[in-house]
């Protein structure tokens, strides 16, 4: 029954029965795959023989099987359903029919979300570049608002500060706005200090203690400047004064005080 | 979720009844359920002789048309035949502990027969309880070992004691009388 001839009758009856031995039958259906009259005769032997089936006597399903399956069905729909929901928040898109056309368009709708993230992806980014930018400037210009507020306050304080000993050539120039915590610090013909160490300008209020008002080095030509460092506002100044601390800066002053100048309030 | 007993004589295609459940319908699946189940377990029952392997069987097989109402197309035959074969074969297949020898792409029915309606199911079977009563007994020997009992065409001659051939003839003739009879 192998080759280019039909399979007999009594072999398709018997397949259709699936009572050939495996050898046979595997032979049977690489046949029928490419013989379209055995396959149609297979076909209507397959139909008869499904109609034994219903020569049996009908029996009654045993109780509780119907709800058991249809229970079966609708615990299967709401798992099915979680599935639908977890991949609709962000995971995949799913079609619930099978083949590929389905799948074609999950593929291409996929590979387009991933376009679609990968362009998302770089406008955030030079977004946010963007945003840094503009903050950056904003913080520029507010501190520039500040300093010109600090300069031209009527109310502001002007000090000159000078060496406590002879020769007096470093020199400091404070302008200070307590309402706002406004401080600009200028110095001159200030000396190189050494290395792991820095000029530190100290604010020195009416009550409490000396306040940290930030580190700072001389250039080249021994000028240095300090412009609105971090200050709580409202605070009364006595004076101020330059130590040289480590180049972290200090919590507390340390002697010698290198330029020192009151307020004032302070004098 | 509760699904009332459909009633199948209120007919719906089983095409239309299929293609509801591709979309996930259980109303639809329940109707499949309700005109089928009967036929099915009742197949299985009389191959396995087991009331929870024969539901066993059953549920499986509703199951997977659940789960793959597409392995099922039109072209395929009848949805009735079909699920008369896969309860046979499937039923077969646990008696003789095997894994399943056909998958229900392998299964194709060229028939015109409608068991969608219960009534013409009913005289159907009426039909055929009678044509196979009236096959020589030898036939009906033969078919049934085959049928019901899953032998192959060389056990039902080593069990009744015939020829190869003959056992082959038998079977032709058997359901070719079937056929013709069910034909006029």
């Amino acid at each position: 029954m192998t080759g280019n001839e039909h399979i007999s009758q009594e072999d398709l009856a018997l397949h259709a029965l699936q009572a050939l031995p495996e050898a046979e039958a595997s032979a049977v259906r690489a046949h029928v795959a490419e013989c379209a009259a055995c396959r149609g005769e297979l076909g209507r032997l397959a139909a008869d023989a499904a109609l034994l089936g219903l020569s049996v006597e009908q029996k009654a399903l045993p109780a509780g099987s119907r709800d058991r399956f249809l229970g079966r069905v609708a615990a299967d729909a709401e798992a099915a359903q979680n599935t639908i929901r977890e991949e609709a928040r962000g995971k995949v898109l799913a079609f619930p029919k099978r083949g590929w056309i389905p799948w074609t368009i999950a593929a291409a709708l996929a590979a387009l979300a991933v376009m679609l993230g990968v362009g998302n992806y770089r406008l955030n980014r030079e977004l946010g570049k963007e945003y840094h930018m503009v903050a950056d400037l904003m913080d520029q210009s507010s501190k520039a608002e500040r300093a010109l507020a600090v300069l031209t306050s009527q109310s502001a304080q002007h000090v000159l500060l000078t060496a406590s000993k002879t020769p007096p050539e470093p020199t400091g120039r404070a302008v200070y706005l307590a309402e706002s915590g406004g401080l600009i610090f200028q110095g001159s013909h200030l000396k190189p200090v050494e290395t792991g160490k820095a000029y530190e300008l100290w604010v020195i209020p009416v009550s409490g203690k000396p306040i940290a008002a930030g580190v700072f080095w001389p250039d080249a030509t021994g000028n240095a400047s300090v412009v609105m460092p971090p200050l709580p506002k409202g605070v009364e100044a006595k004076a101020f004064g330059v130590t040289i601390e480590k180049a972290e800066g200090s919590d507390t002053p340390t002697a010698p005080i290198i330029l020192a100048g009151a307020t004032a309030t302070g004098e | 979720m509760a699904f009332e007993r459909t009633h199948n004589d209120d007919v719906q295609g089983d095409e239309l009844l299929l293609e509801r459940v591709c979309g996930g319908d259980q109303l639809a699946m329940a109707g499949i359920f309700d005109r089928y189940s009967g036929m099915v377990y009742s197949v299985a029952l009389r191959v396995l002789n087991d009331q929870g392997q024969a539901e066993d069987v059953m549920q499986e097989i509703f199951f997977q048309i659940w789960k793959k109402p597409d392995a099922f197309v039109q072209g395929r035959g009848s949805l009735g035949g079909w699920l008369m074969v896969m309860a046979r074969n499937r039923a077969i297949d646990q008696i003789r502990r095997r894994k399943p020898t056909d998958s229900p792409d392998d299964v194709v029915l060229v028939s015109k027969t409608n068991l969608a309606s219960e009534t013409e199911r009913n005289v159907l079977m009426e039909k055929v309880r009678e044509v196979v009563k009236q096959l020589p007994l030898e036939q009906q020997r033969s078919l049934e070992l085959a049928y019901f009992e899953g032998l192959s065409h060389s056990e039902i001659a080593e069990k009744t004691g015939d020829a190869l051939g003959t056992v082959k003839t038998r079977i032709r003739l058997g359901l070719m009388g079937l056929r013709k009879a069910l034909a006029t």
